[in-house]
């Protein structure tokens, strides 16, 4: 499967932590934070108009439910929750973050919340008490990562079909391979350049029938999908 | 007993009519639909005997609330909409409970029209993502722009010259006069009124001209660069706006005139699907929606983006919280937007429309988040970078995939027929649905 997968060295600088260089708009927020969760304040970082904050995936319900209900804070809007994949070659840490954008009149700059999620046991608890809204975000989530939120109680795919069983927004999740097993087995994988037989588009185009393989009676392409190393 | 080639033939037409002349005719005697069938071929009462109807998902229910939803209380049915219903706004399917003609559950299915644009921009160079979120909201292709814009200058750490951003603003309005212009045609349409959509339909007409008079194309715009806009307004732009801003007042006017005082549609639409300020929030819906339940959270005064900061406009709120007042929303809504349009057509400078920009672009590792006020809610992109010329993580928040999870909060207790108006209030596009 690595052979499929473009190296990406630069992917182990992702986590890399930047001094703290808090712009004047920020500073209230960055104080505020520090103050309520002093083991947090080395994993402050800020931009131009974004205060974030890492925390472990179990600590998720207690940051943001403090950060909505504190009076100071007052973070009432749920921007968006979104999942990364943190995976790949030069990937040293693989993991998962569920990243969560909140808005507060109080404060002039965005609060980006990265929860660290285990990859190998995707589990997070649910936020779905505090915001109703984040069941699509955790159901799209769930869908195309995989990560399960505990306490979710209508955890469904949304996409894709419910007997569909893999994750496609997984970094690892490369069509062919993981397609093989599903429902979606003889799709002809276009993507895969050692595919592109543009012969059969040529045999195809004098019969009526849409499908390539239907004008010589040849194997589908999934049988010749054996043959390539997994 | 085993049935052998000769038994097996092709039914002929004309056979099959008398089979079913024979039925009818029976059916007719005895004054029972049924009665006949037997005669006819088709499968008799006992051999329908052991077989149960299933509820829609073929399959045990997967958690708590499929469970509840598709499980029939006394005089319970399921009723399929979709996923090809007209006034669905796209592919998508509704599976309505009801008792009678009250609608007691609902549950959205969504992706019919899923592309796995987030996987396809994560292979994309970031200026060919600008291209791929156009078909996202098709109704608002500048919106979706915009946002990866403003999050990939501020990863790449440029800014937009000053003439670029007030271009930026200005189109991104005119999409949102027509984008609300047709909404309250749809609204219409939905509940039976053909004309208001024609008229939407002409007005977007002359917006789409104009936009493809300074982009090129009409509906898949294609215009925003990463640092600037692809061309500066040109005389025939200009023509068109002048020309526009003169008729536009008239034709919105007109087309309120059919809607906002008739007395059908106020009859059908107060008090229709109410709610509530906090419910929103918490819900997580946004934009006209969100301010016509008396929320004033506007991205725009939030986190003024572009130039909206320079120019004067207040956050319109409505109080109702229901369907009218979500079509009142839209409309002062199309009136704000052309004022934006004025105050952003007198005060725009000089100056070039592109800041300088290598053709592959490679941001230092980082993250960004830029958010929009789309004419749907709040549209968000967060990308990660990596150092390569691709997005390691491109993120896409479309605000009308989050405002249909109202569908089952506010449908219960309504009419079957409420369903298509609710759902249009909420102006749903699937194109951002389904990503």
């Amino acid at each position: 499967m690595a052979d499929l997968c473009r190296p990406r060295p630069a992917a182990a600088g992702l986590g890399r932590r930047r001094p703290l260089t808090a712009p004047a708009a920020a500073g209230a927020l960055v104080r505020a934070l520090t103050d309520r969760f002093p083991d947090l304040s080395d994993s402050l970082w800020t931009d131009e108009d974004t205060v974030e904050v890492q925390a472990d995936g179990a600590r998720n319900l207690e940051l943001l439910t403090a950060v909505r209900d504190d009076p100071e804070l007052r973070f009432w809007w749920l921007g968006d929750a979104a999942a990364v994949d943190y995976w790949g070659p030069g990937q040293d840490d693989p993991h998962f973050e569920v990243v969560y954008h909140l808005y507060s009149d109080l404060h002039p700059t965005w609060l980006r919340i990265r929860c660290r999620v285990d990859r190998a046991n995707p589990h997070i608890p649910t936020i779905t008490g505090l915001w109703e809204g984040a069941m699509f975000h955790e159901r799209e989530m769930y869908d195309m990562m995989g990560i399960v939120f505990d306490g979710n109680r209508d955890l469904r795919r949304i996409y894709m079909s419910p007997d569909y069983r893999s994750f496609p927004q997984r970094k690892d999740f490369v069509l062919p391979d993981d397609a093989a097993d599903s429902p979606a087995a003889g799709v002809v994988p276009l993507e895969r350049p050692e595919t592109w037989e543009l012969g059969r588009f040529r045999e195809s185009a004098t019969s009526t029938s849409a499908h390539p393989h239907a004008a010589n009676g040849d194997q589908p392409a999934t049988d010749a999908d054996t043959s390539r190393p997994r | 007993m085993t049935k052998t080639d000769s038994d097996i033939r092709i039914p002929d037409p004309i056979d099959l009519d008398r089979q079913e002349e024979a039925r009818l005719a029976a059916a007719l005697r005895t004054g029972t639909p049924g009665a006949g069938e037997e005669a006819a071929g088709w499968p008799g009462p006992a051999e329908y005997a052991g077989f149960e109807m299933v509820g829609i998902p073929d399959r045990p229910p997967q958690t708590e609330r499929e469970a509840e939803m598709y499980s029939l209380g006394e005089g319970e049915m399921l009723l399929n909409m979709g996923p090809q219903h007209p006034s669905t706004h796209g592919v998508m399917r509704l599976v309505v409970k009801i008792r009678g003609e009250m609608v007691t559950d609902l549950d959205v299915v969504l992706g019919y029209l899923h592309r796995g644009i987030e996987k396809l921009c994560e292979n994309a160079t970031y200026t060919t993502v600008l291209t791929y979120v156009d078909p996202m909201d098709y109704m608002s292709a500048m919106h979706n722009e915009h946002a990866p814009a403003i999050a990939f200058e501020k990863l790449y750490g440029i800014k937009a010259p000053a003439r670029a951003e007030y271009i930026r603003a200005l189109v991104v309005e005119l999409n949102r006069v027509f984008s609300h212009g047709l909404m309250m045609g749809f609204l219409a349409l939905d509940m039976g009124g053909l004309t208001p959509i024609l008229y939407g339909f002409i007005n977007r007409d002359e917006v789409v001209d104009l936009l493809s008079a300074i982009s090129g194309q009409r509906m898949l715009f294609n215009f925003f660069r990463v640092g600037g806009v692809n061309w500066d307004v040109n005389d025939e732009f200009i023509n068109r706006l002048s020309r526009w801003r003169v008729n536009v007042a008239k034709s919105i006017g007109d087309n309120e005139q059919l809607i906002t005082q008739n007395e059908i549609f106020v009859q059908r639409t107060k008090g229709l699907g109410v709610l509530s300020g906090e419910r929103a929030i918490s819900l997580g819906v946004s934009g006209p929606n969100l301010r016509a339940s008396g929320v004033p959270f506007d991205v725009r005064k939030a986190h003024p983006y572009s130039i909206y900061n320079e120019l004067e406009f207040d956050v319109i709120t409505q109080p109702g919280g229901d369907t009218y007042a979500r079509y009142l929303q839209r409309v002062a809504e199309i009136k704000q937007s052309i004022s934006l349009i004025d105050q952003i057509v007198d005060k725009m400078p000089h100056g070039p429309v592109q800041a300088q920009v290598p053709g592959i672009i490679r941001p230092r590792p980082g993250r960004a988040f830029g958010a929009v006020e789309s004419p749907r809610g709040f549209y968000s992109v967060y990308a990660i970078s990596d150092g390569e010329p691709n997005p390691y993580r491109f993120r896409m928040r479309d605000p009308s995939y989050i405002s249909l999870q109202v569908m089952p909060v506010l449908m219960p207790g309504h009419l079957i027929a409420d369903t298509m108006a609710v759902m249009a209030s909420l102006d749903p596009i699937m194109g951002g649905v389904d990503k």
